[in-house]
């Protein structure tokens, strides 16, 4: 049974030494291995893009999804959309919320790895401590987050208090003008691990002996900070900036958990707003043409991720 | 390297090297201790607000520790809730479905990844990196158009399918690396001893990749215990409702009973805790090679 996985071939059973035995399954056999998984990614993951690609050109909604047939639209969903005042306020909740909190989880995940590149007892258990918060399920931090930041008793407001920074509550996720930031605050929380991770990765690739030179040669760690670390990692730290702008781009959970997209659509990101029309103002084809847009975003920061890293090994 | 100062060769010698590491040590030790506390008050919080008597949340100023200690909130959201112990039966089963799935598809793939030098196989890595890109709610909506018309919709398989979409591609890269690094020698030994290809593969070298398979199968687990984007649009049966999604209800359900939502949360939480404090080699190892060797 498990001979005909790679006993394709009609060739000698005996073959010649070279590529010992792994020669065998160089041949049409090994793909074997590759397809079930890649038959997998075919129906689960690449149909479904392009179903959404058809969906978003003919008009999808609850009674032509009902009836089977679906008119074509042309680009009439996209259009649709542009014209929305609702998406063009989700487009720039979106970067609000991605760049405020990329900006804020890359230095302080830098801050941390700085820290924690250096040698010390407990080093790893601490590290690993941190990771643990990112683990958490999404609905986790979120509700955690959403009880923080209550307005009536959450423990935000008590410090703030306690401390003399706000005199009477503050309804932080109830309000328009600081919803946003509270889905800000909680996102940063969850991304500093990540960031911290692999920016320490990139430390510890920068060799010890270059920080002894420099040393050596009387520079302070203010200058080995500036002269050696910094260009060293901006390879490492355009990568997983890139990273972070294309998983904080399509955050979805967290924000849905603590605010739901409100009060009055200050938290709805594009995420949000795709999710929204699909599955709770059912008109599927503008969903899809908001998850294509959405798609193409992200696409493009792929590409500038490999472009850029692919110009950083050239140099 | 303009920028470093030129030498200055009068400096003080550094002090002994060890009494040097052990203050510095120590005093990292120290510093590090109290950044993760801080870091980790919100998860702190959470377990102390499972703890409390529902009039003790409501303290002003707040009680940081709970007392008395306080079970109410596990007993009436948890222990007596049969919605959420349903709902913790149908995570587990969507759960370890999708690990079973993503185990089963991800090693051969892997494998022959790493070993087997397939005609485009860099692009089957790079499309699979690719696929991490792709927003589980884009994937959302045509899944469940297709799902209706299998008749899938509000079952778990189609949550274990859907869940799989995440689980697998990362399996594959984060498995890749270990197959590479079994020696060659070893398959080329027992295929002379007339065993087969896969004959090498499942008896030689997934036994050598085990560390690997475990820290995949823990991921898959873990992510799909707390998936919650397929869970929320794919179905809308209450039997089958996965524990996030019952979590979520609750929110609005409990209004000011912090207490009893957060005992739900811890609950939630737990596994994550305690897989990731028995496995924690496993999976930090496993995680920080993936991340670096991509």
């Amino acid at each position: 049974m498990a001979r005909s996985l790679t006993q394709t071939g009609t060739g000698p059973l005996v073959r010649p030494s070279r590529g010992i035995g792994l020669g065998r399954l160089r041949g049409l056999g090994g793909y074997l291995y590759v397809i079930p998984a890649l038959a997998y990614i075919a129906l689960t993951m690449l149909y479904p893009v392009y179903e959404n690609l058809r969906m978003s050109v003919h008009d999808v909604n609850v009674r032509t999804f009902l009836a089977g047939d679906w008119p074509f639209v042309g680009l009439d969903n996209y259009r649709t959309l542009v014209d929305d005042p609702v998406f063009r306020k989700a487009l720039s909740v979106s970067l609000i919320f991605t760049g405020g909190s990329l900006l804020v989880q890359f230095t302080l995940g830098f801050a941390l790895a700085l820290f924690f590149v250096r040698p010390f007892p407990g080093n790893g258990l601490l590290r690993a401590l941190l990771l643990l918060a990112w683990m958490l399920p999404t609905v986790v931090s979120g509700s955690l987050f959403r009880w923080s930041l209550d307005g009536d008793y959450g423990i935000v407001n008590a410090g703030l208090e306690a401390v003399g920074l706000l005199d009477s509550g503050r309804f932080w996720l109830i309000d328009p003008d600081t919803a946003l930031l509270g889905t800000i605050i909680a996102n940063i929380w969850v991304g500093i691990p990540f960031n911290m991770v692999l920016l320490l990765a990139g430390l510890q690739n920068i060799p010890a002996t270059l920080y002894e030179a420099a040393s050596v040669d009387g520079a302070n760690a203010w200058q080995r900070f500036r002269s050696l670390t910094l260009p060293l990692m901006r390879p490492v730290a355009l990568s997983v900036l890139l990273l972070g702008l294309i998983y904080t781009f399509k955050v979805f959970d967290l924000i849905y958990v603590m605010t739901g997209g409100g009060p009055v659509d200050a938290t709805s990101v594009l995420p949000i707003y795709t999710y929204q029309l699909s599955f709770e103002f059912f008109r599927f084809g503008q969903g899809a043409a908001a998850a294509t847009l959405l798609l193409i975003g992200l696409v493009g920061f792929a590409i500038a991720y490999l472009w850029l890293s692919r110009r950083e090994e050239i140099a | 390297m303009a920028a470093v100062a030129p030498s200055r060769y009068t400096r003080p010698a550094p002090p002994p090297a060890r009494a040097r590491w052990r203050r510095d040590g120590w005093g990292s030790t120290a510093i590090g201790t109290v950044l993760v506390l801080l870091y980790l008050f919100p998860v702190f919080w959470m377990v102390s607000t499972s703890l409390k008597s529902q009039a003790d949340i409501f303290a002003d100023p707040p009680k940081i520790f709970p007392s008395p200690v306080d079970f109410g909130a596990y007993r009436e959201a948890v222990i007596d809730n049969p919605a959420v112990l349903r709902a913790i039966r149908s995570s587990l089963i969507v759960s370890l479905g999708t690990m079973a799935l993503t185990v089963v598809l991800a090693a051969p793939a892997a494998y022959a990844l790493a070993r087997l030098r397939l005609r485009g196989g860099s692009l089957v890595v790079l499309l699979l990196l690719i696929t991490q890109l792709l927003p589980s709610i884009v994937i959302a909506g045509p899944l469940f158009v297709v799902f209706s018309d299998l008749g899938l919709v509000n079952s778990y398989p189609a949550l274990i399918l859907a869940d799989a979409t995440i689980t697998l591609p990362f399996a594959v890269i984060i498995l890749r690396p270990f197959f590479l690094s079994v020696p060659r020698e070893l398959e080329a030994a027992a295929q002379v001893d007339g065993s087969s290809g896969f004959g090498a593969f499942w008896g030689i070298v997934l036994p050598l990749v085990r560390p690997g398979l475990i820290t995949v199968a823990v991921f898959a687990f873990l992510f799909t215990w707390g998936e919650f984007v397929f869970a929320l649009s794919l179905n809308v049966n209450e039997d089958i409702q996965p524990i996030t999604v019952a979590l979520n209800k609750f929110i609005g359900q409990y209004g000011t009973q912090w207490n009893n939502l957060m005992a739900v949360a811890t609950t939630v939480a737990l596994p994550i805790i305690a897989v990731f404090a028995g496995l924690q080699r496993f999976v930090v190892g496993g995680l920080t090679s993936g991340a670096t060797k991509e």
